[in-house]
């Protein structure tokens, strides 16, 4: 009978910690929440570029930070086991290419850097640059993101 | 007259009418109007078209970009319910591609599906569409299209399912539903409305993804443009008329600016097969753009 308990607390307990390992170390977890930040820092730039709002160095800086940030970290959220689940929006091209997959990567890292680099104290001087850093985000998801339409 | 006698010739009558209930419904030389194809309009034609979206050959397995878009070779292939549809050659080649065709089979091919020898076209070539564009649109265009580059190679056949292998029952089904009437009714005193109108149900042929269509394939003109399932795979094409909850909230200015950058007002990217779309609608003309979106806010909501 005590064994049996004690069995049953042990698998408690490893149940237990192994739900926490998963909640603290979810990369698809952590890839949506890290594309959620991309997504809000893109919006103000979006504004901008559009002529909806003022141009303003500081603010775009900030975005870009971002982008640095999570361009660093990003590619090491694709494990092997974590192609699916949790409406995971990673394509298979991703393991299947990956090369292709840390070039587009490379190429958003570039481009945010040149961008920061450039400093553009105008929207005109910085259109090339900042539509150089989108352009990017369209050619990663168009090669290595699903639909779920 | 013996009842045999009879017999055989009510035979006779059914057999011969439907003989031409599904025979070819062609334009003749004289209906064409006098117009010479001009090549920069033609370009224009191309991209409101996305003609490249089916036709580029595919590079590596992957859609085509850039200037490959221009490599009309076919080879695509849509697995779609009802069957494998192979994506035929249009580069102006001489044997594999369009090269030897006229103007007059060019235009029968857009505005009624028929093949330079009578045969029909599958509506997975949207002529359905095409059939409302204005046919000096359709010289234009096939102007353009002779001065691309010819591709080698002859694409195979479409793999079908009975009862769809059998193309002369496409006769019966265009008498049905083929139709070049505008869908939408719009104020046509309104030009930006008309021009819109064009693009999006002639050229542009939207509704062929995102209107649902009954079980032969027609589409609902009561649900135009009010979303349909993917035809491609899993998911849906979303509802763009007015009544649509994706699209609620999205401005004038917020359609025009993801037609032209590919964004949405979130500043998310646009995904899926509108990736190709949204390319070629970046090549048109601000004004034509914002024809499309005028248009799309004006037609009846769909809820």
């Amino acid at each position: 009978m005590l064994k049996t308990i004690g069995a049953f607390a042990l698998s408690l307990c490893l149940l237990a910690g192994l739900t926490a390992a998963n909640a603290a170390g979810d990369p698809i977890e952590k890839r949506h929440e890290l594309m959620e930040d991309v997504g809000e820092a893109a919006k103000p730039i979006g504004l901008m570029m559009r002529g909806d709002s003022d141009y303003d160095w500081d603010v775009v800086l900030t975005s870009l930070k971002t982008f640095d940030s999570v361009s660093h970290e990003f590619g090491d959220l694709f494990p092997e086991g974590s192609e699916t689940g949790g409406n995971t929006e990673a394509a298979p091209a991703i393991w299947t290419d990956r090369e292709g997959f840390d070039e587009a990567l490379a190429m958003w890292r570039e481009a945010t850097g040149e961008a920061i680099a450039a400093e553009p104290q105008t929207l005109d001087a910085a259109r090339p640059s900042l539509g150089g850093v989108f352009k990017t985000c369209k050619n990663c998801h168009d090669g290595y993101r699903i639909e779920d339409e | 007259m013996s009842l045999w006698l009879r017999s055989a010739l009510l035979l006779l009558l059914i057999a011969l009418a439907g003989w031409w209930l599904t025979g070819a419904t062609r334009s003749t030389a004289d209906e064409l109007p006098l117009h010479t194809g001009d090549v920069t309009s033609g370009e224009r034609v191309f991209w409101a078209g996305g003609c490249a979206s089916c036709h580029a050959s595919p590079v590596d397995g992957k859609r085509a970009r850039g200037e490959d878009k221009l490599l009309l070779g076919g080879g695509l292939e849509l697995d779609t319910p009802y069957g494998l549809f192979r994506v035929p050659n249009i580069s102006p080649h001489d044997q594999d591609g369009i090269g030897a065709w006229s103007t007059l089979d060019f235009v029968n091919a857009m505005r009624h599906g028929v093949s330079p020898r009578g045969k029909h076209y599958y509506p997975s070539f949207p002529y359905t569409s095409y059939a409302r564009m204005p046919i000096e649109d359709l010289i234009d265009l096939e102007a353009y299209l002779k001065t691309l580059p010819a591709v080698d190679g002859r694409i195979a056949n479409h793999e079908l399912g009975f009862p769809w292998s059998i193309r002369r029952g496409l006769g019966l089904w265009k008498r049905l539903y083929l139709d070049d009437a505008p869908v939408a009714d719009i104020d046509v005193s309104n030009s930006e409305l008309v021009l819109g109108q064009m693009l999006v149900e002639g050229a542009g042929h939207c509704g062929e993804c995102h209107t649902p269509r009954n079980r032969l394939g027609a589409m609902l003109s009561d649900r135009w443009l009010g979303g349909a399932p993917n035809p491609e795979g899993k998911g849906r094409i979303p509802n763009i008329t007015p009544g649509s909850e994706n699209l609620a909230g999205w401005s004038a200015r917020d359609l025009e600016y993801y037609f032209e950058s590919g964004f949405t007002p979130e500043f998310d990217t646009v995904g899926g097969t509108m990736v190709a779309v949204q390319e070629n609608l970046a090549m048109l003309s601000a004004e034509d753009r914002a024809a499309i979106t005028a248009y799309l806010k004006a037609i009846p909501p769909v809820e």
